[in-house]
């Protein structure tokens, strides 16, 4: 690109102002939705980390499923969302957890729903029953008081640790330590507030109160079956056989055979990491495909526009040849007309995917994720560079095509 | 000096395996300094030698020499330089670039000439307008000129190169009378200072206006004859300075 075609190739696209505006606009959309994407990507990428940074990596679960469905399966999760409540994993299966050599510690979880009361103030919030050692098991850190003790699971205490934001909704600015909340018109002590924890798994953390299990089964929900067991074991390297060993206890204990009638599963975190890796490459993959397509369809858009360029400008090129133009320079012309419209495009586009990615970030925040707002730089070097090539690609065909006009053809398309 | 030299020079368009033969075996000599018209009726081949000879299109058979050099084997890019550098174009239709200024248009040449600094050519153009008489015009577009002041600004971008020969491809043809004798008389003073022009035409009265006529009828040359009454254009302004 020389001093010369630059000079002619602004000027020709200043003569079609609106045109121009357009090409350009295509591509910064193609380019911004790449930016936006990645970025949102990153985000995610965040959102999906955090939350496995509660667990550790010796993180296992034993959870409920209905029987002859997978573990992670649809069947199953639309099952108890419909109403299919499993109720045989019990306190027994806990202990023999806990009695586990490879296992550190183990708690039982319970969820429920219900409306939180203080003074004036009530709110509907997620329960979720834990254990007094759930700071063995995985990181819960408090702002303020403390957790329950085992000796208050244990004697069916009222006492609860409230979630950050539900803290504020019911006391603002009051320290509720030591305050009585009502839950389900039963009065409950405050023992401590959790830090800010966000969103895990789509769950606001931050919105819940957390109860002892042995108190919300009994106390609250009036059940002795609890809905998952969440257990830390010793050592990583024997995870696999501490899983079977688990599934053969808690299989004895419900009376089952038939492996493929399990009513619960044994998960390690290492295989939802798996999982979640897996969902991650699929979204890459994903991410991949927009960026050709969007970014394609930018460059379609400028070969188009320089063919009816091309064409509309005959004439043009045949005088320019005429008057002493070598091929080249015509070729340069309106090369550098299509590598000018994707470089104001890449331009326009990384602005526009910035805002774009502020926009996404803005929204994830307000929905209590943990997001980041992270435009990253190997984004723009995609967007601008593939988009670069492109417009280079699409553009020499028409480029090629106006550099090998005949002049004296050229000239009689006036 | 012999500026060009046509030897059996022959032309044929070959389309879809049909050849349509336009010249054949033309022998003609133009010396520096001539003004020589090429007349014809249409179809008679005349605009066909005026591309050949302007080195926009290239010869079937035969040879043509420029200052004695053969040009017929000239690749695309050696031809283009052979029109930046030797020769400069009158059209019929002005042929200047639309949304384009007047000066503009008349630097377009010293571009592809390699001239790379900007001031250079505004003012190798600058002194082609003042030389057609069109100074006061400069940032003018093209489309608010009248017909003469056109062909005035088509002549200052066929001059700014200062190449060794100007050809004129019916230059008064789109022209009224006066603004027709107003560019003839331009060519005639070029000519007078030493420039060559071939003049294509198929009006006798305008070929009569240069110092010799090649004839061409059915890609032959007819005649090749010195003018004997030559027309001499008169103009109440005085537009070469």
């Amino acid at each position: 690109m020389n001093k010369t075609s630059l000079h002619l190739a602004i000027r020709a696209l200043l003569a079609q102002k609106t045109r121009t505006i357009l090409t350009i606009l295509g591509v910064s959309i193609g380019i911004a939705v790449v930016i936006a994407i990645m970025a949102a990507g990153k985000g995610l990428n965040k959102m999906v980390m955090s939350q496995l940074e509660v667990y550790s990596p010796n993180t296992m679960t034993v959870e409920v499923k209905i029987p002859s469905t997978k573990k992670t399966s649809n069947e199953n999760a639309m099952g108890q969302a419909t109403g299919i409540t499993i109720t045989t994993l019990k306190e027994r299966d806990l202990e023999d957890v806990q009695k586990h050599p490879n296992i550190d510690a183990a708690y039982g979880m319970v969820m429920g729903q219900a409306i939180v009361k203080y003074q004036n103030e009530s709110k509907t919030s997620l329960l979720m029953g834990e254990g007094y050692n759930l700071q063995e098991v995985e990181k819960f850190e408090l702002a303020s008081g403390r957790l329950f003790t085992k000796d208050e699971e244990d004697s069916l205490a009222q006492v609860a640790v409230l979630g950050y934001t539900m803290k504020d909704l019911l006391f603002g600015e009051d320290d509720p330590v030591g305050k009585t909340i009502y839950i389900k018109g039963k009065p409950f002590r405050v023992v401590g507030v959790a830090v800010k924890r966000g969103a895990v798994f789509g769950m606001d953390m931050d919105k819940m109160v957390v109860l002892p299990t042995k108190t919300m089964q009994k106390r609250i929900l009036g059940i002795d079956y609890m809905q998952q067991i969440v257990a830390k074991a010793r050592n990583r390297d024997e995870i696999k056989q501490t899983v079977s060993e688990l599934e053969e206890i808690i299989r004895e204990n419900h009376d089952i055979t038939d492996p493929n009638k399990d009513d619960f599963a044994v998960n390690t975190m290492e295989e939802a990491a798996n999982m979640l890796s897996n969902v991650v490459d699929g979204l890459t993959f994903l991410l991949v495909a927009l960026v050709c397509v969007s970014l394609l369809v930018g460059g379609v858009g400028i070969m188009n526009i320089m063919y009816v360029s091309v064409t509309e400008r005959t004439f043009e090129i045949g005088l320019r040849k005429a008057i002493g133009a070598k091929n080249r320079d015509v070729l340069w012309q309106f090369l550098t007309e299509a590598v000018l419209l994707t470089l104001f495009g890449g331009f326009f586009g990384i602005i526009l995917g910035a805002i774009l990615a502020l926009i996404i970030y803005l929204v994830a925040v307000s929905y209590n994720f943990v997001w980041v707002y992270a435009v990253p730089f190997s984004s723009i070097i995609l967007a601008v560079g593939f988009s670069a090539v492109i417009g280079l690609i699409f553009g020499i065909y028409p480029a090629k095509k106006a550099a090998n006009l005949n002049p004296i053809e050229a000239l009689r398309k006036e | 000096m012999t500026l060009i030299e046509a030897k059996d020079l022959c032309k044929e368009y070959v389309n879809e395996e049909v050849k349509t033969p336009v010249l054949h075996d033309l022998n003609f000599k133009i010396e520096e300094g001539e003004f020589v018209a090429i007349m014809g009726p249409s179809g008679s081949g005349k605009s066909t030698l005026m591309h050949i000879l302007s080195f926009l299109d290239k010869i079937s058979c035969g040879k043509y020499l420029f200052k004695g050099k053969d040009v017929s084997e000239f690749n695309d890019d050696q031809l283009a330089q052979m029109r930046s550098k030797e020769v400069g174009f009158i059209f019929q239709a002005f042929n200047l670039l639309p949304r384009t200024t007047v000066l503009e248009n008349v630097m377009l040449p010293l571009l592809y000439d390699g001239v790379s600094n900007n001031n250079i050519r505004i003012y190798k153009a600058k002194q082609a307008l003042i030389n057609v008489g069109l100074d006061h015009r400069l940032n003018y577009f093209t489309n608010q000129l009248s017909g003469g002041e056109k062909q005035r600004v088509a002549i200052a971008r066929a001059l700014v190169n200062d190449p060794s020969v100007i050809f004129a491809d019916e230059p008064t043809g789109n022209l009224d009378s006066k603004s027709g004798l107003q560019v003839m008389k331009i060519l005639q003073s070029l000519n007078e200072e030493g420039k060559t022009i071939i003049l294509v035409t198929h009006e006798r009265y305008t070929a009569e206006h240069a110092k010799r006529i090649l004839r061409i009828k059915d890609g032959v040359i007819e005649s090749d004859e010195k003018v004997v009454n030559r027309q001499f254009a008169q103009t109440s302004n005085e537009l070469i300075k």
